[in-house]
């Protein structure tokens, strides 16, 4: 991955969000972007040329158009009709966005299109956001990793986020989800962790 | 997997895999054509079918679909990038985002005309400083007529700009009626357009107030009051939005909650008709417009 002085960058068309330029590369920048920020924090899986990526909460490709930057193909699923009509923008630059306007919830939707890959990053924050990982296991090739971004506050706002993060990885682990590590985003993200993990 | 009758006449278990690309089956292959409608058509009916498997993209390469991977990437990306468009315009013609805009713009408005009535108000009491508000209960257009003596121009010009919104007001709430009386004809008939239209908007569109039980429609709008209701011991909310509806409003007190939950239970099959058949239906609405009548009139 490629850092300018102490910055977070990726090498390709610029002007998808107004995003700042440094010597012709575009700044990923930790405040707009928890995947960025998990790299700030000298964690989470370096992402390589022939990786294949299933992205599920595409929302308004601000984070997949820099990860399409560094991987081979990246499948981004988003259900809902506004910000798919933004990723749809993003994707007609970016010949290695496939968006798939579908509900991560029910991956029969897209089955047909995705194939295995070597990564799946979720950002859904949806209450049911564990279901939703197990539910797309299935597309991971062997060896991959699962990068969950979880946000305990969309999850139950009774409890502290550090007891919904155990209760989480408990409930993956029921479904054969084994959590190597859990990142919290602070500074950048207060109230929001990283899980890195893979199938047992 | 299709059964197919062999040569001699007995029933064979034939396996054919089928992918967005081609069909393989046994040893043969057939490569679907580069076609965007044909391709599609069948990715729709892959994606009902629940034995589809995950592709490999290598089968496309064997069955002479594609040359190479990123012809294979080329043509998945302008196929996923053609059916998301024709999802985007599916949504849009069941969800009518336009009506739940329409609405939000409708509130907006009313919340600036006060906004700025207040100012105005309080402006032309610094000028007036005999004016009182108790002693002339008046509001809106006639407020504003009467507060155009004693204004100077630079408040008078405000006043102006005021009533053009509040023209401006009334005219777009004409079209909301009009557009849910057209998008949600079996609500509408039941609560008057503009309450159908601002229900959908609390519930997220058109879909989403479909989906929800009556008991859920009965208090839409008055989530500060469920809340409370749910965390404390207060009384649970009679009516949220449902209020505004005339029968409500217009009942006598103790009755209302009756009304609202009748009401709030005919509209929740209203809006399914809405939604699913999304035409009128004259037989369900007279039946329902009894019904919520005989509320506000039985003991």
């Amino acid at each position: 991955m490629i850092w300018i002085a102490d910055q977070l960058v990726s090498e390709g068309p610029g002007g998808v969000y107004g995003e700042r330029i440094i010597q012709g590369y575009r700044l990923w920048s930790p405040r707009r972007s928890k995947l960025s920020a998990l790299y700030h924090l000298g964690k989470g899986i370096e992402l390589e040329s022939h990786h294949r990526v299933l992205y599920l909460g595409a929302a308004n490709g601000t984070t997949v158009s820099h990860v399409a930057d560094y991987v081979e193909v990246v499948y981004a699923v988003e259900p809902a009709p506004r910000p798919m009509q933004d990723l749809m923008v993003v994707a007609r630059r970016r010949k290695n966005i496939i968006p798939l306007m579908a509900d991560a919830r029910k991956p029969e939707r897209y089955i047909p299109l995705v194939e295995h890959v070597d990564i799946i990053y979720q950002d859904v924050a949806q209450p049911d956001q564990a279901e939703i990982l197990a539910a797309n296991v299935r597309f991971l090739a062997s060896g991959g990793v699962m990068v969950f971004m979880l946000k305990p506050r969309s999850i139950d706002v009774t409890s502290t986020p550090a007891e919904v993060a155990v209760s989480v990885q408990k409930s993956l682990s029921n479904r054969g989800i084994r959590t190597d590590e859990c990142i919290w985003l602070s500074p950048y993200y207060p109230d929001h962790a990283a899980l890195i993990c893979r199938q047992d | 997997m299709h059964f197919m009758k062999s040569n001699e006449g007995k029933y064979q278990v034939l396996l054919v895999k089928s992918y967005w690309f081609c069909d393989r089956e046994g040893g043969s292959c057939h490569p679907l054509p580069h076609d965007k409608r044909i391709l599609a058509d069948r990715i729709e009916q892959l994606e009902g079918d629940k034995t589809a498997e995950i592709p490999v993209w290598e089968y496309a390469v064997q069955c002479g679909f594609v040359k190479n991977r990123s012809e294979y990437l080329n043509i998945l990306h302008t196929i996923a990038l053609y059916l998301a468009g024709v999802r985007l315009e599916e949504a849009s013609k069941v969800d009518h985002p336009e009506l739940i805009l329409m609405v939000r713009m409708l509130d907006q408005i009313d919340s600036a005309i006060n906004l700025l009535s207040e100012r105005s108000v309080e402006w032309y009491r610094a000028l007036n400083p005999e004016f009182s508000r108790k002693s002339e209960i008046l509001q809106g257009r006639k407020l504003r007529d009467l507060m155009r003596d004693g204004s100077d121009d630079a408040l008078r010009e405000i006043l102006d700009e005021i009533d053009q919104l509040a023209e401006r007001r009334s005219s777009l709430a004409k079209k909301v009626s009009a557009k849910a009386s057209e998008v949600l004809p079996n609500c509408s008939a039941l609560s008057g357009g503009l309450v159908a239209a601002r229900l959908a908007a609390e519930a997220g569109g058109i879909r989403d107030l479909a989906l929800m039980p009556g008991s859920a429609i009965q208090v839409l709008g008055a989530r500060n009051a469920l809340f409370c209701h749910l965390s404390n011991a207060s009384p649970p909310p009679k009516h949220g939005l449902v209020y505004q509806y005339r029968g409500v409003h217009g009942s006598r007190k103790e009755r209302r909650g009756k009304v609202a939950r009748v009401l709030a239970a005919k509209l929740a099959i209203a809006a399914r008709i809405d939604y699913y058949r999304g035409e009128p239906d004259p037989i369900f609405i007279a039946k329902a417009q009894e019904t919520i009548l005989n509320a506000r009139r039985s003991p």
